[in-house]
C-alpha cells in the first residue's frame, strides 16, 4: 500500500504474478506425482512406498 | 484518464498482458504452429554452429563448461535461498532483511547471466536431443518467466520501501514462489541430464 491507503501497482503485479506463476507450478509438480504414481500402480498393481517384495 | 490509469498501474497491466498472451498462445494454436520450424535451428546448432561442434567434439570442454553452469546454478540458488528463508524469518533474524535483499542481487544477476550464457553452449552440444524433450521447454518458460519475475516484480517491490511497510502475506508469497521457480529450474535441469 502506498501513503494513500491505496494498495499500488508493485503490490499488485506482484501478487497477482505470484498467485499465477505459484499456481502453475504447483499444478505442474501435482501432475507429475500423480503421473508418477500411476506409473506405479501399473507397474505393481497398487502403489506403495516401498515396493521391494521382500519388504511386507 | 486512460492514459493516467496505464502509467500508474503498468506493472500491473504488463503482468495481465503477458498472462492473456501466454493463454492466446496455448488456445490459438500457435506453440503447435512454431515448433516443427524450430527442428532445422536446432539441428544447425547441433551441428554446424561452432558452439555445438565445439560442445559435441571435445568432451572436456563441454564437462568445463557444464561444471561452471552448475557452479553458477549453485551461487543463484544460494542467493535465493538466502534471500527468501530470510523473508519467510526462517534464517539470519539477526540481519534486516532489507540488506540481505539488496545485498545478494548484485550476485543472482551475476549468476543468472552466467548459467544463461553457459547453458546455450551445454544446450548446443545436445540441441537435437533437448528439442523432442517436453522437460527442457517447460525449463526454458520457467527460467523466462521467473527472471521476469525476479527483476521485474519480486526486487523492485522489496526495494522500493521498508519491508515492515509491505504486507507479510505479500512478501511470504513472493518468497515462497521465488523458492519453487527456482527449484524447478534446477530440478528440471536434472531431469534433462536424467533423460
Amino acid at each position: 500500500m502506498n501513503e494513500n491507503g491505496k494498495v499500488d501497482d508493485k503490490t499488485i503485479a506482484a501478487l497477482s504474478s505470484g498467485a499465477i506463476i505459484l499456481g502453475g507450478l504447483l499444478y505442474y509438480w501435482l501432475g507429475e506425482g500423480q503421473s508418477a504414481v500411476e506409473l506405479l500402480e501399473l507397474a505393481y498393481g497398487s502403489f506403495k512406498f516401498f515396493n521391494n517384495p521382500l519388504v511386507f | 484518464m486512460l492514459g493516467s490509469i496505464l502509467s500508474q498501474y503498468a506493472r500491473s497491466l504488463a503482468v495481465f498482458a503477458a498472462f492473456l498472451l501466454m493463454v492466446l498462445v496455448e488456445s490459438l494454436g500457435i506453440r503447435e504452429a512454431i515448433y516443427p520450424g524450430l527442428e532445422s535451428f536446432f539441428n544447425w546448432m547441433n551441428q554446424s554452429s561452432w558452439l555445438g561442434v565445439i560442445g559435441t567434439t571435445y568432451g572436456s570442454v563441454y564437462a568445463t563448461v557444464e561444471a561452471l553452469h552448475l557452479l553458477s546454478m549453485a551461487v543463484l540458488g544460494g542467493t535465493v535461498l538466502a534471500t527468501d528463508l530470510r523473508l519467510l524469518g526462517i534464517i539470519c533474524k539477526d540481519v534486516p532483511s532489507e540488506t540481505l535483499v539488496t545485498g545478494t542481487h548484485k550476485c543472482f544477476r551475476w549468476a543468472l547471466l552466467m548459467a544463461i550464457l553457459t547453458g546455450i553452449f551445454c544446450a548446443a552440444g545436445v540441441a537435437n536431443k533437448v528439442y523432442f524433450m517436453e522437460v527442457f521447454w517447460i525449463k526454458m518458460l520457467v527460467l523466462i518467466t521467473g527472471s521476469c519475475f525476479m527483476l521485474f516484480i519480486k526486487q523492485p517491490l522489496l526495494t522500493s520501501r521498508p519491508h515492515a511497510q509491505i504486507n507479510p502475506w505479500t512478501i511470504r508469497l513472493l518468497a515462497v514462489t521465488s523458492m519453487l521457480i527456482w527449484f524447478t529450474v534446477a530440478a528440471t535441469g536434472r531431469w534433462i541430464g536424467f533423460s
